[in-house]
């Protein structure tokens, strides 16, 4: 995903002198031809995610398109009051591109791990928040937020999900209707395990790469069914509670640091988020409301 | 004392007295440094969105009235629009929110905040090859922030040469973390480093008007919190966040116009 990242944003550089890129000291390797390109607007301002958010709010307080990148955990929850002030107070647009969702560095231990960015920046106001499942989801979503006046979160992932679905900036997709009594939801990547572990069950699957705002009309026409969450970081759950009225249950994080290394797969095998294991909670479910 | 900047003190002290708020001692130690900024930067207070203007960031965002007292002295509002300050639906809060004061360019009150928009302010003239400058007032106590340090690490690696830093050097973190050597210490971070006395108009018009050499301008102002009056500046913890009774009214204002300090 983050080589799309950098093959969208160069087109976006190429088409609008305003886009700028920030790197907090990562990916600098694979922008080395966005930087011949465009010298002028390629910093790589090293190991400041604060101060990269916050310049970022200045580049575009006099006119310009910031795209401010670096890891997950860093340039969310680190810089979290540089991105509710500087750019939601002040109410500049800009985008922040993550990489490293959830358990992508599994091997690096808890103080890589990101899993409460997209529920911490769903709560500033005027905020953004998508969780691309694919390179082409990026692609889309990227091109059609980029330039709008508001902050756009773009939370990148290095397991993608695999499947062709037509994402767009605030719907949800509806990936199986079995006309069933359980609806499960996901966002993101996580939905691959829960499309293997749902094709064959009598459920139905809704699908979110918009976290903020929610395709409430979506959720609503499932509004008579039962609805199981299933997601691999905080804030979907609460982003389809804003429909009044459901009855949500979900399967997600533990309580605890998962702090066992290995792989993104690992981790999810380990807390119940590998196919099996949301294929259980899915059947557990289905045992309860019929 | 300049006239103009006791003028604009009498009216620090007014608003806070009918208003009930106000950082006074912080408001009296940079009245100079923001009035001397807007004598020297292009500005347009009957068009404030002036695509040719510098820019201004009040990073020390608790000096606000001080801020507002220095706009309407400039003419950008009436005198008397501030003695809302702070009431509810008044357009001049206790930090300046730039939807609503005409000539803000940031809201600001976190510390540690104004000072890194501006150097992305200061990048992005660069970027677009503007002559435009920008420039940014933070506070000795607000330096505890490792981001003043990143920002200044940033700006002096791109050599934001239009990029003006005035450092209020009132001393008041003497009762916890102070900043000691300033200006050793700044231009250690790679700036160009000017020492003026804050309370000096000719001194920071100087400052503000010295060339710096391609590299980003670090006024260290050394100055007096509560400059003015003695009872201010001998009883700064006690005032400050305190506004007047009538009796201490006339008695600050007394003190002002005797220049006590």
């Amino acid at each position: 995903m983050r080589k799309q990242f950098k093959v969208t944003v160069s087109d976006l550089a190429a088409r609008d002198d305003r886009v700028v890129v920030i790197l907090g000291d990562i990916s600098h390797f694979l922008f080395r031809d966005f930087q011949e390109k465009f010298p002028d607007r390629f910093y790589n301002m090293g190991i400041c995610e604060n101060t990269i958010i916050s310049v970022s709010a200045g580049l575009s307080a006099c006119g310009l398109h910031p795209f401010a990148h670096t890891i997950n955990p860093f340039i969310t929850e680190r810089s979290l009051e540089q991105i509710k002030l500087d750019f939601g107070y002040n109410r500049f647009g800009g985008n922040i591109v993550s990489t490293g969702a959830s358990f992508d560095y599994a091997w690096d231990g808890a103080t890589h791990h990101c899993y409460t960015d997209l529920a911490i920046l769903r709560l500033i106001p005027g905020m953004e928040v998508m969780q691309p499942g694919t390179p082409k989801e990026l692609d889309t979503l990227m091109r059609s937020q980029y330039s709008n006046g508001k902050p756009s979160y773009f939370r990148m992932s290095d397991n993608p999900h695999g499947l062709d679905l037509p994402v767009e900036f605030g719907r949800g997709v509806i990936v199986q209707d079995k006309k069933a009594y359980l609806t499960v939801v996901t966002a993101g990547p996580i939905l691959a395990n829960v499309h293997e572990a749902c094709k064959d069950l009598p459920v139905n699957i809704l699908y979110f790469a918009t976290i903020k705002p929610m395709d409430h009309e979506l959720i609503a026409r499932f509004g008579s069914t039962e609805f199981l969450v299933v997601q691999d970081a905080f804030g979907l759950q609460e982003a389809v509670a804003e429909v009044p009225g459901l009855r949500i249950t979900c399967h997600g994080l533990p309580d605890e640091f998962c702090v066992w290394y290995g792989t993104v797969h690992d981790i999810r095998k380990r807390i119940g988020l590998d196919a099996a294991g949301i294929r259980e909670a899915v059947r557990k479910r289905l045992a309860v409301v019929g | 004392m300049d006239p103009v900047c006791k003028r604009i003190r009498k009216h620090i002290l007014h608003v806070s007295r009918v208003s009930g708020h106000g950082h006074i001692p912080t408001c009296f130690s940079v009245v100079e440094m923001i009035h001397a900024v807007y004598r020297h930067m292009r500005h347009d207070p009957k068009n404030p969105t002036w695509d040719g203007r510098d820019l201004f960031v009040l990073s020390k965002g608790h000096a606000a009235l001080a801020y507002y007292c220095v706009l309407a002295e400039a003419g950008y509002f009436k005198p008397e629009d501030v003695e809302t300050f702070g009431h509810y639906g008044t357009r001049f809060g206790c930090h300046a929110d730039r939807f609503k004061v005409p000539g803000a360019e940031l809201s600001t009150g976190s510390l540690g905040h104004g000072i890194c928009v501006a150097v992305g302010m200061a990048l992005a003239q660069k970027i677009r090859k503007t002559d435009r400058k920008v420039y940014t007032l933070i506070g000795d106590g607000e330096s505890n922030e490792g981001t003043v340090w990143e920002s200044l690490m940033v700006a002096a690696h791109q050599q934001l040469g239009n990029l003006t830093v005035i450092f209020d050097h009132n001393r008041s973190q003497q009762r916890s973390l102070p900043i000691q050597n300033p200006v050793a210490k700044f231009g250690a971070f790679g700036c160009h480093v000017i020492e003026a006395d804050g309370h000096s108009l000719p001194e920071l018009g100087t400052a503000l008007r010295a060339d710096s050499g391609g590299k980003v301008k670090m006024i260290v102002a050394n100055a007096v919190k509560g400059c003015g009056c003695k009872t201010l500046v001998d009883n700064v913890f006690e005032w400050h966040r305190k506004s007047p009774d009538e009796g201490q009214f006339k008695l600050l204002l007394g003190e002002l116009d005797a220049e006590t300090v």
